[in-house]
């Protein structure tokens, strides 16, 4: 079959007004069916006509999914509809969650974070360019890792959580919302769960036709921030090739928790590096106890890449992410 | 007096549609019962057609037509068809189906079964070049003057180069001047590296959408071109019909970089699809299929060997090319690399040699300084290396080789025009503040070294012979009609303010006529090799002159005495001295209709070529119409050259850099348009950054595929990667050798960012040089941090 | 119902991808249904063998008689264990049963081999070949079984050697299945990360590699049928006794005179089972 692109093949176009319409309407439509949000992901596919579901399931009229409100217990209630340029602005989440406000102004571009929405950037699919080029791969039903063999270009590739796959999670906001110990509200026509954002996400070895819990029938509704620690101190980083639409080669997310000088707990979570955001438990006790400096940056770094394996033309992450970790750690703020 | 339109900011004509949106593209247009087309392309690289079977398409309701290869005219030796049946590139446009929409063309593509048989393919010039190596063409892997050739190297040219030096084998093109061996035997330093450029493609804004559509045996062809008066003969050529009988509508043209300069293989098909189905064919382009049939830069492999004196001067260049150039022509960027770098160092003694090699990769075109922005982002950092070997400030060195009115150029050593270098130079530093930067380099501010560096690079910037063709009519205006493209340089506009100049007529007075061939256009240079502006200020000049004589005439015939006693100004002409004794254009425009012959295109000169002599004859008995060929005398090449200066910060611990600071300075004669002149400059300097920065063209090696489809995985730099206020100064000097004194300036500033910042970044790291593009941060940091590199500096397309 | 998956390869040829994971259910089906024909089909008490045991046949044979020694034994249980985390790690992921799979699962088959090892090493040194080889009497004595199974026969069953036909049929079966599996599954090594050796996924071409995988799928699916009708006939009440050697390692003087030939089996008189390890039958 010829290969056309840039060219949308016709499906049929559910726009609900409610999370209990959209939810019926994803188990009726089950495997054929799509969500779509911002767009920014499922159009790319679309165009692509790699994916083509028989129903798209638009979430774009449904305003309970949309805005950012007060949570219980001081915390922060988001809906995955939210624009990430809404959540970028957002007073509180500027004020309180910096790292989320900065993780998602770093998207892209402001074209696209007007039109991507939170829930949109916690669930896109990999940018894997081979699975991308709709090749029958390990993630798309196949029995290979096309960019996993000797001769393979896998420079945007993963070090740590390999299976099969290689991919990479292409999230900004993920390593955020890990760090910040975020819970994601999943709803389906039997009611509600709500996951912790570290397992959200899951690996090639769970399953390597996903890269969140979400399965068919599942809809991402809300995200709820736990209040932020007093005194804590954070840091972003994405480095990409070009400072506007791009995705991370790595990012780092970190959250310390100081008194007194001293780090008492850390979160740490890097990105870009796996196929899911990870989060570096051994960094992180690395530095518990210490003052947040160079030292325990250098501690924290050469703990995230132990374990670390390089493909043929991404030996460079390892470095990368053990200086962003290292960074994070002497320069969070 | 009117106001002097030479060196003034001016609104160009097509601005404000295109600003509003109003500017019609070749995909805008419409035509009364136009149907859609969908290319075919080839899932492999390199094929052989079997079998098509387009039964299940052509069942489709709505489907109207196929057209093969078989349906266009043959493509004779080395030459590219708009469609084949032996693909030589995955994406290489095989069939085309025209349908009622593009959903049903689409639908019946993805219906039609290809049986291919699987040839061999190369990507890597290299693998080409050995014994056993794939070919890229079934006649040869090398390309020969009108033939493929076929050269394998021995095993022990590639055993004698490890990994990290280029092989050196037999080469098909050589020339020397003078003899490098003593020169280096005597040389003070030597620099030897093996250093590569990558192939990069176009990424114009607009793809290469066409609409075509035939009346009374007459194509009407709307498309997305460089240049207008010299595309319809390619594409009559193309079609093999006579070019009085194609008529092209290319008002606008939303980039082309040298991949349109006279339109398109790929114009073909909407045409004759047309023909075939008789309907109108609209085939719109997608930004998918653009990256492959869209053109690309050839890359280059190569090893350089240089030796100076201890006062910096150069004294012997060697230089050895294997080019990368696609699967079609002969790409002659790797001859042209060879003579920018004569023209730019001027050795005393110098060597060339090289190889262009076919690969199974889209076709190569003229990208933007072709062979001369790879060749001075290559050369220009050992110019640093020599300078912090000898200890000779980095600005001298250029000093002490750049190239004096009396420079030359190339094998030949032919002289130039002109050379503005040392005066470029000294306009650029100050600008830049060199003297103050130079001591930031190596500097460290926490995590972020300071790196300056300095980037020299002349182009062609001229040719000559063109026609002007000028019309008053009775509304008192001057209409310059312009057969040059209009590729967003303003040059339609700028060229014609020598015929405004020459009459001394205001600028709201002149009209501009582009871009469609019915409204009578004279024969042009092609737009591109930044000949225009050289060439069609001579040639708008020349017919201003004729048409001011014709004015004069007129004016002494009406109003008594000679010629030569009257005067153009202001839209009129007069008696010297008593201005009142005259006419206006309007009046003079209708006195030409009246009278006729000589004055409304009834006599035009003999040496004019055919085209221009057909538009005065269509255009006779409208206004007084004034034809001219250039005949200005002109001796030697003329170049223009941009020095672009850098200063870069580069984090250590994660390989990125920002460009904190830029500035350019050109010499490129007379300035004709500011405004334009700096945009196009800072333009091109950042097509050149974006080059050495991080733009790719990834292909997966065993399947032979590319990656890099879309921008966002090509990574053409974006704003946010550039200072936000870079700057630019022109010597302004005229060309002696023309008469309005202005040069080209589309294509050096691309070499000269990029060597810019190729050597601010080797400057931040100490010196040292990765000797290849991109410089992106993983490669970068690998380099710092001595872990292996992610590429071999031989590497292609990565 | 297709049997292949197939795919397009990069180059738009197509390519099988595995065998259809439906056919993992026609094999459960199948296996039920072999189940449920076969208990309907054949009466518990026609399980082969003399209905009383010869007295002077008995004589001297010791009350215990060793028919699988705690080698063999230790290979079959070891063996069970790797095939049912193999079968268990390759098809509950397709059930939606998702955990991390692919390590154990290949750990698993490296169990496996280690055991078909052991078991090829004990085969050649410590057994009898030729008690697991089908020859002419097994053709006969499997008509007659049948014969007599499907009541078309008033005589006796048979009695067979040391192993049944039907249990060496199944062996032979077993082993063609798994020999291929294994074959075909250390090829897909080469497809994925660990670190025993290099990853080479190029390493054939994709349509050689579309059917290792189909083989590989074709012998998962057969074992799952194997499985199914090892496990009935294990727990079938005529046959327990063998189930129980398989565990106890002996059977006793009257089930060995029931359902095998002395003259086939011969066990040598005046030996317990606990007495010597091996060799007993010969």
């Amino acid at each position: 079959m010829a290969v056309i692109r840039d060219m949308i093949p016709p499906f049929e176009l559910y726009q609900p007004a409610g999370v209990g319409d959209a939810v019926r309407l994803l188990n009726e439509h089950a495997d054929r069916g799509w969500v779509l949000a911002g767009g920014l992901d499922t159009f790319d596919w679309f165009k692509d006509r790699i994916k083509r579901p028989a129903a798209v399931i638009d979430l774009g009229g449904i305003d309970e999914l949309r805005g950012i409100a007060a949570g219980p217990d001081g915390g922060l209630d988001i809906g995955a509809m939210t624009s990430l340029t809404e959540l970028s602005e957002n007073g509180d989440v500027r004020s309180r969650y910096p790292l989320l406000a900065e993780a998602a102004e770093l998207v892209a571009t402001p074209q696209i974070r007007n039109q991507g929405t939170l829930g949109g950037n916690i669930a896109q699919d990999t940018r894997c360019w081979y699975y991308r080029s709709g090749w029958p791969c390990y993630r798309a039903g196949g029995n290979i890792c096309y960019a996993a063999t000797p001769r393979s270009m896998n420079r945007e590739h993963c070090i740590l959580g390999a299976s099969r796959c290689v991919a990479v999670n292409p999230s900004d906001t993920a390593p955020a919302l890990v760090a910040l110990d975020a819970q994601m509200v999943v709803a389906n026509v039997s009611g509600e769960t709500t996951y912790a954002a570290e397992d959200f996400f899951i690996g090639p070895d769970i399953d390597i036709t996903r890269m969140t819990v979400l399965e068919p029938g599942d809809l991402l509704t809300r995200i709820r921030l736990p209040a932020p620690q007093a005194g804590a101190r954070y840091y972003f980083e994405k480095i990409r090739d070009r400072k506007s639409w791009d995705f991370s080669l790595a990012s780092v997310a970190t959250v310390l928790d100081v008194e007194a000088g001293v780090i008492r707990d850390a979160r740490v979570v890097v990105n870009g590096v796996a196929p899911y955001p990870v989060r570096l438990g051994a960094s992180e006790v690395a530095v518990r106890g210490r003052s947040p400096d160079d030292e325990a940056g250098q501690a924290a770094g050469a703990a995230a890449v132990a374990g670390a394996r390089a493909l043929r033309h991404n030996d460079y992450k390892i470095a990368l992410m053990r200086n962003l970790v290292r960074r994070s750690i002497r320069d969070a703020a | 007096m009117a106001e002097n339109v030479i060196g003034t900011d001016i609104v160009p004509p097509d601005l404000r549609a295109k600003i509003t949106g109003r500017a019609r593209y070749a995909e805008d247009f419409r035509a009364e019962g136009m149907v859609f087309a969908k290319l075919l392309g080839s899932p492999m690289p390199h094929a052989r057609v079997r079998r098509v079977d387009t039964r299940a398409a052509e069942a489709m309701e709505g489907f109207l037509g196929i057209l093969r290869a078989s349906d266009l005219p043959p493509v004779e030796g080395l030459g590219e068809g708009a469609l084949t049946d032996e693909p030589k590139y995955e994406g290489e446009p095989i069939l085309a189906v025209a349908a009622v929409d593009e959903t049903t063309a689409a639908a019946a593509v993805e219906a039609i079964r290809v049986d291919l048989e699987p040839l061999p393919f190369v990507l890597n010039p290299l693998e080409s070049l050995r014994e056993g190596g794939p070919n890229a063409r079934l006649d040869g892997n090398v390309g020969g003057r009108g033939e493929a050739l076929t050269v394998k190297w021995p095993d022990s040219v590639f055993e004698e180069a490890d990994a990290d030096k280029l092989p050196m084998g037999e080469p098909t093109t050589e020339w020397s001047i003078g003899d490098v061996e003593p020169a280096f035997a005597d040389a003070a330093v030597v620099v030897e590296e093996t250093v590569m450029h990558q192939s990069v493609t176009h990424h114009p804004m607009e793809p290469r959408s066409c609409m075509a559509y035939w009346q009374n045996g007459k194509l009407y062809i709307h498309g997305s071109t460089q240049s207008a008066a010299r595309t319809r003969p390619n594409v009559a050529g193309m079609l093999d019909m006579d070019p009085d009988d194609v008529v092209l509508v290319a008002e606008y043209c939303g980039g082309g970089f040298g991949s349109k300069i006279a339109g398109s293989p790929i114009m073909a098909v909407p045409a004759a699809l047309s023909r075939k189905i008789g309907r109108p064919v609209m085939l719109r382009i997608t930004r998918y299929e653009e990256n492959y049939i869209g053109r690309a830069r050839a890359g280059f492999q190569g090893w350089v060997r240089m030796g100076f004196r201890t006062d910096g001067r150069m004294t012997a260049l060697d230089l050895y090319l294997v080019q990368d150039g696609g699967p079609y022509g002969r790409a002659s960027d790797f001859s042209t690399a060879a003579t920018v770098a004569s023209l730019a160092y001027q050795p005393e003694n110098m060597r060339f040699r090289g190889v262009p090699v076919y690969t199974n990769t889209p076709p190569r075109s003229a990208q933007r300084a072709p062979g001369g922005a790879q060749i001075v982002a290559m050369l220009e950092p050992f110019m640093d290396k020599a300078a912090r070997e000898l200890g000779v400030d980095r600005l001298e060195i250029r000093k002490v080789n750049a190239a004096g009115h009396d420079g030359w150029v190339g094998s030949g050593k032919a002289p130039v025009t002109s050379a503005y270098v040392r005066e470029a130079l000294d306009v650029g530093a100050e600008l830049f503040g060199w003297e103050e930067k130079r001591q930031l380099s190596g500097r460290r501010k926490g995590t972020r070294v300071n790196g300056v560096g300095i980037g020299l690079s002349p182009f062609v910037a001229g040719s000559t012979g063109f026609d002007g063709l000028l019309v008053v009519r009775p509304d008192g205006k001057l209409h310059v009609h312009q057969g040059i493209g209009n590729l967003g340089t303003h040059s339609i506009a700028d060229t014609a303010r020598s015929a405004a100049e020459v009459l001394d007529l205001p600028w709201d007075r002149v009209v501009i006529v582009w871009g469609d061939t019915s409204k009578h256009l004279p024969w042009s240079s092609v737009q591109a090799g930044s000949q225009t502006t050289h060439a069609h200020t001579r040639a708008n000049h020349a017919a201003a002159t004729a048409l001011k004589g014709l004015l004069q005439e007129l004016a002494a015939r009406d109003l008594g005495g000679a010629p030569s006693d009257y005067r153009v100004s202001d839209g009129r002409v007069y008696r010297a001295g008593n201005p009142s004794v005259g006419m206006d254009f309007a009046r003079a425009a209708r006195r030409a209709i009246q009278l006729g012959g000589k004055f409304s295109g009834g006599e035009v000169p003999e040496d004019i070529h055919n085209m221009t002599k057909a538009s005065v004859a269509g255009l006779a008995g409208q206004g007084l119409i004034a034809a001219a060929k250039d005949n200005y005398p002109h001796e030697g090449s003329t170049f223009s050259w941009v020095i672009s200066f850098a200063h870069v910060e580069l984090d250590v611990e994660t390989g990125e850099v920002e460009i904190i600071d830029l500035a350019s300075a050109a010499d490129c004669g007379t300035v004709l348009h500011p405004r334009s002149l700096a945009a196009q400059t800072n333009g091109g300097v950042f097509q050149g950054i974006g080059m050495a920065k991080g733009q790719r063209w990834v292909f997966d090696p065993k399947w032979g595929i590319p990656f890099t489809k879309r921008f966002y995985t090509a990574r053409p730099p974006g704003i946010l990667d550039l200072p936000l206020s870079p700057r630019f100064a022109a010597v302004n000097l005229p060309d002696p050798q023309t008469p309005v004194g202005a040069k080209g300036i589309g294509e050096p500033p691309v070499g000269a960012g990029e060597a810019a910042y190729a050597c601010a970044v080797a400057d931040a790291m100490g010196g040292r040089c990765l000797c290849r593009t991109p410089l992106t941060a993983d490669m970068i940091l690998a380099e710092l941090e001595g872990r292996p590199r992610p590429y071999g500096v031989l590497d292609t397309h990565v | 119902m297709d049997f292949l998956r197939r795919a397009l390869n990069p180059w738009g040829e197509e390519v099988p991808m595995g065998v259809s994971w439906d056919l993992a259910w026609a094999a459960v089906a199948l296996g039920a249904l072999f189940v449920i024909g076969h208990a309907l089909l054949i009466p518990k008490k026609t399980g082969g063998g003399k209905a009383d045991a010869d007295a002077e046949e008995a004589e001297g044979l010791p009350k215990k008689i060793l028919r699988h020694s705690l080698g063999a034994r230790a290979f079959h249980w070891s063996m069970t264990v790797a095939m049912f985390v193999l079968l268990i790690t390759a098809f509950f992921p397709l059930l939606g049963i998702r955990f991390p799979w692919v390590t154990i699962h290949w750990i698993a088959g490296f169990g496996l081999i280690l055991t078909l090892i052991y078991h090829i090493y004990h085969a050649l040194t410590k057994q009898d070949m030729g008690a697991m080889w089908i020859g002419r009497q097994d053709v006969d004595e499997t008509a007659k079984s049948l014969k007599v199974a499907l009541r078309a026969s008033e005589e006796e069953p048979p009695r067979s050697g040391k192993y049944p036909p039907d249990q060496k049929m199944f062996h032979h079966v077993a082993t063609g299945v798994t020999v291929g599996a294994i074959v075909t599954g250390l090829l897909m090594m080469f497809r994925i990360d660990h670190f025993l050796w290099g990853q080479n996924p190029y390493l054939f071409s994709d349509a050689v590699w579309g059917w290792i995988y189909v083989v590989h799928g074709v012998c998962g699916i057969g074992l799952i049928f194997l499985v199914i009708a090892h496990v009935y006939f294990a727990i079938r009440p005529e046959k327990r006794w063998m189930t129980w050697s398989m565990i106890h390692g002996w059977i006793d003087r009257d089930r060995y005179l029931q359902n095998h030939d002395p003259k086939r089996w011969v066990v040598a008189r005046g030996e317990t089972a606990e007495g010597r390890g091996d060799g007993q039958s010969s």
